[in-house]
């Protein structure tokens, strides 16, 4: 399955739930925070996040992928959806801190060796490195996995990357994809110690964040996320007819060019403004036929020369 | 044509047109005679269909003159006076290198034709006609070109004591049928211009601006103008108030988009044309001598398409 996102630029989601630190369960409480939505403490850091719509397709992309690569290739989808769990996908996102202002701009991919309960650390070094190059700007903010909520054992990997970032971020991307909900289902975890049962602990606590785009960023991931595994290409795996490609790309074009709207009115203005550019191309090429016309007639008048008694009569074509 | 029965000449003649013609664009010499004896006959319908075809090749000079003049009889035959104006047209603007008589029984025609059906004459003639027509045209159509000045004043009984005065003269260019068309055609040029002043007119002041007898016959022109698409107006019979309108087109439908877009294909089917012929015409030499000939009087860098040896 593919996640798109939806077309929203800066959806706010406001995170701010009370904090209910009460001390008679707060044991309980703090085993369940991390897996009880409803009861997750409010970052308190201050920290205003943005997020770049390219971290999340990336993150659905990598997701997509290994989840269709785990599963054998001629397994029909009614089988698909039930036996095999969701693996999930770790990685690294990567961005720029201003101030109190932490902007998420991309994201790579990492290997998590359930051993160690770690993630790939010399990859994840040398990518560092690669990244720096062409974007020396760029910090390691933080990881990214997904599922549906952050466990305890993703503190394990956050703590093992405080050495590169001492706050990183955590970036949890719900694959499930839930009609009724209709903001993105993507979270930013910060961890914070709180002090639970008198031991000072670190906890993930929800953090807002809006989606920072350029134009050209917007229009990009519009269009990747508007792809969508046609017919026309399952007709070409099972070697039909080659897509033409060229083709079908004249085909698209004429169709999002046919006008959109079915309303009375806008037939009128559409036909009118038809007509009108009709009639100014029309107008065009009659003045330019007259101009040549005009300069025809000139050069017939100077080449035959009617002052002259000619005897017979000049060819006329 | 010796057995005095056009008819049968209609249809073997027409055959032998398609059969000779390289192509529709062609003007073969059967032409004329096809049209000549399609008047006779009064088959107008037919010979109305060869003049559909455009002409760009002609062979006899003389062929094109007289398929013209015949063309444009028979347009007004049947009652084309567009196409009729167009051929006539032709004729008096062809090149010529000596006075024709055929262009000035054409010319004469032509008077007449645009009196009836553009309702004005304009006496000047545009650029591309011989100076040999320029100059000798009007010499000898000089009472039709009366008929027209008077024609323009707009008054009816001036016209029509005018044509009285010279009916012998239009009767000896077999015009009279056409000369009195012109004289009819006088009121729809009358009520034409109230269009342009008044927004509504009773029928009693139209009749009596236009000169009609009666306020009957005033809105019966009307009527007849409305259904021919000339004006566009309403009658109230109530009050006998007569409403001139806008033209109601407001080029919003499908068909008038198929009406321009099969208007522009013809326009470029033509503009091509025309640039090859230009091509051709500047290739030709008669006409880089005489360039080459004035290009003395010009400075160096007026133009400079021509090369040095044409120079003479």
């Amino acid at each position: 399955m593919f996640i798109t996102p939806t077309s929203t630029v800066r959806p706010n989601r406001p995170q701010f739930l009370k904090p209910s630190l009460d001390s008679s369960n707060s044991h309980n409480r703090a085993m369940a925070s991390l897996k009880d939505p409803a009861q997750m403490a409010s970052s308190s850091s201050g920290l205003t996040f943005k997020l770049h719509p390219l971290v999340i397709v990336n993150i659905s992309d990598h997701h997509t992928r290994v989840k269709s690569q785990s599963q054998p290739p001629s397994a029909d989808s009614s089988s698909s959806t039930s036996t095999s769990p969701s693996s999930r996908v770790f990685g690294c996102v990567i961005g720029v801190q201003r101030g109190r202002t932490v902007e998420i701009f991309n994201s790579f991919e990492l290997l998590y060796d359930p051993s160690t309960h770690s993630l790939d650390r010399p990859f994840l070094e040398k990518k560092q490195e690669l990244y720096k190059k062409v974007f020396p700007n760029f910090y390691i903010l933080g990881w990214y996995s997904t599922g549906a909520d952050a466990e305890e054992s993703d503190m394990l990997i956050h703590k093992a990357l405080m050495d590169i970032n001492e706050s990183p971020v955590y970036v949890l991307l719900n694959p499930l994809i839930n009609h009724a909900q209709k903001d993105l289902p993507v979270t930013i975890f910060e961890s914070e110690m709180h002090v639970i049962d008198g031991i000072p602990q670190l906890i993930f606590v929800r953090s807002s964040y809006t989606i920072e785009t350029v134009e050209a960023e917007r229009i990009s991931v519009d269009h990747v996320a508007h792809l969508k595994p046609s017919d026309g290409g399952s007709a070409a795996t099972q070697c039909e007819i080659p897509p033409e490609n060229s083709l079908l790309r004249q085909v698209s074009s004429l169709l999002r060019r046919l006008p959109a709207i079915e309303s009375e009115k806008f037939q009128d203005d559409f036909l009118m403004e038809y007509n009108d550019t009709l009639l100014i191309s029309y107008l065009a090429m009659f003045t330019d036929c007259s101009s040549t016309m005009n300069d025809l007639v000139d050069k017939i008048n100077i080449a035959y020369d009617r002052h002259s008694r000619r005897g017979g009569r000049t060819a006329f074509i | 044509m010796t057995l005095n029965a056009p008819m049968r000449a209609v249809g073997p003649l027409l055959t032998a047109i398609c059969k000779i013609q390289p192509s529709p664009e062609h003007l073969t010499p059967l032409h004329p005679d096809f049209l000549q004896v399609c008047l006779s006959a009064k088959c107008y319908k037919i010979g109305y269909s060869i003049l559909e075809d455009d002409i760009y090749k002609v062979d006899q000079p003389r062929d094109f003159f007289l398929y013209c003049y015949y063309g444009g009889m028979i347009c007004i035959g049947q009652k084309r006076f567009a196409k009729a104006l167009e051929l006539f047209h032709n004729v008096v603007t062809a090149p010529m290198s000596s006075m024709n008589a055929i262009a000035v029984e054409a010319y004469k025609k032509y008077i007449l034709v645009s009196l009836i059906h553009l309702r004005q004459f304009s006496s000047t003639f545009p650029k591309y006609t011989s100076s040999v027509a320029q100059r000798n045209l009007k010499n000898f159509s000089q009472p039709y070109i009366e008929l027209a000045n008077s024609y323009s004043t707009g008054n009816i009984s001036e016209l029509q004591a005018f044509v009285q005065a010279n009916q012998e003269k239009f009767e000896n260019g077999n015009n009279l049928g056409l000369v009195k068309q012109v004289v009819s055609s006088m009121y729809k040029r009358n009520i034409q211009r109230l269009t342009q002043t008044y927004l509504t007119l009773s029928l009693q002041d139209i009749a009596n601006t236009a000169q009609i007898n009666s306020p009957k016959e005033a809105e019966m022109h009307v009527l007849e103008m409305i259904e021919d698409g000339e004006i566009y107006a309403t009658i109230n019979q109530k009050d006998g108030m007569v409403r001139f309108l806008e033209d109601p087109e407001q080029y919003k439908t499908c068909e008038m988009i198929e009406h321009i877009d099969s208007s522009i294909q013809r326009i470029m089917k033509l503009s091509k044309k025309l640039t090859t012929m230009d091509e051709s015409m500047s290739c030709d030499p008669l006409y880089l001598s005489k360039v080459g000939r004035e290009r003395q009087r010009f400075d160096f860098d007026d133009f400079d398409n021509v090369p040095q040896k044409f120079n003479l």
